[in-house]
């Protein structure tokens, strides 16, 4: 089983590319595990709105999640309204102008937008953009769009 | 098992076209096509402002409220009755026929769904009336 002294020893590259491989798969795949937001939520059509691109939404936004049941989040972490005003008005102070992109399911009752609205109001954003889906490309949003009827 | 030293050492190739396939095929099937969003933006209405510019200006109203059964879609009222997004939509392209700059004021109800609320932005972007401001009753 010894191994005879190669003439020309040279570093099998083969496993350590395995690996190298093995390990890009592995933190893809957990990175799209953490992109993180309320994946409870189902946003209403709305094909008119402005499209976002990364073009057209700059670094500099806040996104706000509001679920069915009212549950408030950023980032899906579950803030209160007087959290959020803090947060806006942190940012504000930071930024400046900036805009505020709220994701509500379709089904969430008005008063809990209306808490997110009034705290981002309270803390000097007026401008508020509410997110909509343009165009349907995942399946699974058209099982859920029928049972909405 | 020892390894005979090669005449002309080259990197074996086979193994690592292998997991190359083998990631093209895990990211062809992994892959999902993100949904393409759009955005709506709303004013809020300052309290200061939104009594002196109402009086000399032709606004239009829409309210929103809640259906009792609970159903999800909503009610949208305008001009003192129910209209569906049908109607609304010819209403509202009457509007924008005369002036894109008419303001909307939307009217929603506490227990409205966000539904309607998207809904009838959806049909003011659609026409291109862009000064909406939400009120909540």
């Amino acid at each position: 089983m010894a191994r005879k002294p190669q003439q020309n020893p040279q570093l099998d590259m083969t496993p350590m590319i395995d690996v190298v491989f093995e390990l890009i798969i592995f933190f893809v795949v957990t990175l799209v595990e953490t992109q993180k937001k309320d994946e409870t939520i189902e946003i209403e059509d709305g094909q008119h709105g402005e499209v976002i691109t990364p073009d057209t939404l700059p670094a500099q936004h806040m996104q706000i999640d509001i679920a069915k049941n009212g549950r408030i989040s950023m980032g899906n972490v579950t803030l209160l309204p007087d959290e959020i005003k803090r947060r806006v008005s942190d940012k504000k102070a930071k930024w400046g102008e900036f805009p505020i992109l709220i994701r509500a399911d379709f089904a969430t009752e008005h008063t809990h937008v209306k808490k997110v609205m009034d705290a981002c109001t309270s803390a000097g954003i007026w401008k508020l953009s509410f997110m909509a889906v343009g165009e349907d490309k995942t399946h699974e949003r058209k099982r859920l769009s029928k049972m909405r009827k | 098992m020892s390894r005979k030293p090669q005449e002309n050492p080259q990197l074996d190739m086979t193994p690592m076209i292998d997991v190359v396939f083998e990631l093209i095929i895990f990211f062809v099937v992994t892959i999902k096509q993100e949904d393409l969003f759009t955005k709506l933006n709303v004013n809020r209405p300052a309290p200061a402002s939104s009594t002196s510019s109402s009086s000399d200006e032709v606004t239009c109203n829409i309210e929103l409220g809640r259906r009792y059964d609970g159903s999800p879609q909503g009610v949208i009222i305008y001009n003192k009755r129910e209209v569906k997004r049908p109607e609304l939509d010819s209403c509202l392209r009457d509007i924008a026929r005369t002036s894109t700059k008419t303001p909307i004021i939307i009217k929603a109800a506490e227990n409205s769904p966000h539904k309607a609320l998207v809904d009838v932005l959806d049909i003011c972007y659609k026409h291109k009336l862009y000064s909406v401001s939400v009120f909540t009753l």
